[in-house]
């Protein structure tokens, strides 16, 4: 792609924090303390969830219809770009700005209240409106709330919605149709997702423990991940974008690691560098059996052993259509942290504990102190039910 | 307002359609000529698939496989790229889901795997033998058209690679259809796209709405069938208007 991206701006909020300064000293400790433990949301179960803490901003009274939780955590995120972004949209108008949003919940926990009441009342609760529960109404509002009229789409393909978001985001700018765009992912916590994962047997009742030989699952978070996406050089690049389907299962990678190997290796392409330019790689690294030994496989592959990697979701749990947009972020306040020429690496928190059957990737320990690069480039994995598989390359041009 | 940039066109190299009464190529073509109101209710077999498949496959993956399987080779079926476009998607399996949480019955882990918005994506993968990438998407009332638009951004990208639209819908769940203005209908359109070949040439151009313009009001059947309908008339253009955008199709030769 020929049209320079630019990540301009990150509002993001997820269970290390409510803004991306407060997020990012948590991340690069590698802090596990915004896991939160819930013994009473499924019977006889212990879940470790990663909720996002505190106030959410009210949504504006003209825009009721879109009051949900999903909708105020996106708020909470786009506020933090807001000023940058009016600015952008007085700029070039509001017909060139457009909104990707990803997310696999939208305001499904909005939904179930609402039918809770229409059991005990007749009806469904009063302000509860379908924009709510539409995958397309998370970007219709956020649309609507900065009287934008670009084009205004929610992709959602599982888990690597929010990647695919911002994918989706850079081939608007490249076609020309926009000159800025509104791109990222919420997802928030509800029963669907959670009853719904303890059925497949894929949530852990500790802290989950990517890449370990005690590996037992994921655990579940919430989070949102907004950017301001330009046509501009300069600061964090999104320079390359790599897709695949599997053509396996709907809920099981193939266990080859060839899906996530295509897609690897089409972002790296796709950015015109080496995969040894990657000098980081925040993993999908869900803590399951299956996604942890495939990916380490495909990894290996592509990387061999000697790429700093970590996974993100001990310390903020797996946001599901958020966890793409929101890693993508870790990467950004990374690049954004090089300016300084160092950038820093996030830590893998686990148990330490090898798995003799996957390739000994090169966790990133506490330990390890920022690795020095003038413009450093690092990579982000994202893996979807249904097959659909998302990696993103970004980099920064003038650390 | 000037032609669109190039990249704002494409050939449709292959169409298809699905809803009830319209379910073979002829029965489109009798619509075409005398459109009317779809039905509401009705999915194909959609035989083509495995037994083991097809199984697991609700209407709206029979309905919307149909119109994919409709409108490409073997050859295409596996190489292109896709774009899944539904307003609902699976929404009413979810909430089938959620009203067994509440009577605190078993949530059957396949059941919960298939209400992800791209299982028509993920099914048409596995069926299919596709690992191209592919797109899930909705956009409210305006879901064919942003489906279109992103199916242009895959052929920017991929020029050489054709791109497989796919969009459709079934009847909203009888809690939540009263709440949207919509005709409850079941249907699948497959558009087959291309950047260069044989096939009649479409441009798009986009022009913003205001809050001023009156809304678009509910339309007799879904955009992507009234597209269709352009599609084969001699008609040279065809505005498609939803909340914040008036969707400008012209023939592009």
């Amino acid at each position: 792609m020929v049209n320079p991206c630019r990540l301009a701006a990150l509002g993001m909020v997820n269970a290390l924090g409510a803004s991306a300064d407060t997020v990012a000293p948590r991340l690069f400790a590698g802090d596990q303390s915004g896991m939160t433990r819930r013994d009473s949301i499924v019977p006889d179960r212990v879940l470790y969830l990663g909720e996002v803490h505190g106030d959410l901003p009210p949504i504006p009274e003209a825009l009721q219809k879109y009051r949900c939780r999903n909708n105020a955590v996106s708020l909470a995120a786009l506020r933090q770009i807001e000023g940058t972004a009016r600015a952008v949209i007085d700029a070039v108008g509001r017909e060139r700005v457009g909104v990707i949003f990803g997310t696999s919940t939208s305001g499904v926990s909005d939904a179930e209240d609402a039918l809770r009441h229409q059991r005990r009342h007749g009806i469904l609760a009063p302000g509860f409106d379908y924009a709510q529960l539409e995958f397309g109404g998370g970007a219709g509002f956020i649309a609507d709330y900065l009287d934008v009229c670009g084009p205004t789409y929610t992709i959602s393909t599982a888990c690597s919605s929010g990647a695919r978001a911002l994918a989706s985001a850079r081939s608007l700018l490249d076609l020309g149709i926009c000159d800025a765009v509104i791109a990222g992912a919420t997802d928030t916590l509800c029963n669907l997702t959670i009853f719904g994962f303890s059925a497949l047997q894929a949530v852990s009742s500790e802290i989950s423990n990517p890449c370990s030989a005690n590996r037992n699952g994921l655990n579940l978070g919430e989070a949102s991940a907004l950017f301001l996406v330009t046509r501009e050089r300069g600061g964090v690049q999104l320079l390359g974008v790599g897709e695949s389907s599997e053509a396996h299962h709907m809920s099981a990678p193939d266990p080859t690691g060839a899906g996530a190997e295509t897609a690897m290796r089409a972002a790296i392409a796709d950015a015109a560098v080496d995969p040894s330019d990657i000098l980081y790689l925040n993993l999908h690294g869900t803590g399951t059996p299956l996604n942890d030994s495939m990916e380490c496989a495909a990894v290996a592959r592509v990387f061999g052993v000697d790429t700093p990697c970590s996974s993100s979701k001990p310390l903020v749990g797996h946001a599901l259509g958020a966890a793409g947009a929101t890693e993508a972020g870790f990467c950004w306040l990374a690049l954004h942290a090089a300016a300084a020429g160092e950038l820093p690496l996030i830590p893998h928190r686990w148990d330490g504990v090898r798995d003799p059957a996957i390739p000994d990737l090169r966790l990133v320990t506490e330990s390890d102190t920022p690795v020095a690069a003038t413009h450093p480039a690092v990579a982000t994995n994202s893996f979807g039910f249904g097959g659909n598989n998302c990696v993103l390359v970004l980099g920064r041009e003038d650390a | 307002m000037g032609n669109p940039p190039a990249k704002l066109c494409a050939v449709v190299a292959g169409s298809s359609a699905w809803a009830p009464g319209v379910t073979t190529p002829e029965e489109l073509e009798a619509w075409i000529a005398a459109p009317r109101a779809l039905e509401r209710d009705g999915h194909p077999q959609a035989k083509f698939l495995p037994a083991m498949l097809r199984r697991r496959c609700k209407p709206l993956t029979r309905i919307m496989l149909t119109a994919a399987y409709g409108c490409c080779t073997e050859n295409e079926l596996a190489t292109v790229r896709t774009v899944f476009s539904s307003r609902h998607g699976s929404i009413n399996e979810s909430i089938g889901l959620l009203e067994a949480i509440a009577e605190s019955k078993r949530v059957s882990a396949a059941t919960f795997a298939h209400t992800v918005h791209n299982a028509q994506a993920g099914l048409f993968s596995i069926a299919a033998a596709n690992r191209q990438a592919s797109s899930s998407l909705a956009g409210q009332e305006a879901s064919f058209p942003t489906g279109f638009l992103e199916a242009l951004t895959h052929l920017n990208r991929a020029p050489q690679r054709k791109v497989l639209l796919v969009t459709g819908d079934v009847p909203l769940a009888e809690t939540f259809a009263s709440l949207i203005d919509e005709a409850q209908v079941s249907y699948g359109t497959g558009l087959l796209l291309a950047s260069d070949g044989e096939g009649p040439g479409v441009s798009l151009a986009l022009e913003p709405r205001t809050s001023a313009d009156a809304p678009p009001s509910p339309t007799p059947w879904p955009a992507a069938f009234e597209f269709l309908r352009w599609l084969h008339s001699e008609e040279p253009d065809l505005t498609i208007p939803t909340q914040r955008t008036n969707w400008q199709f012209r023939r592009a030769d």
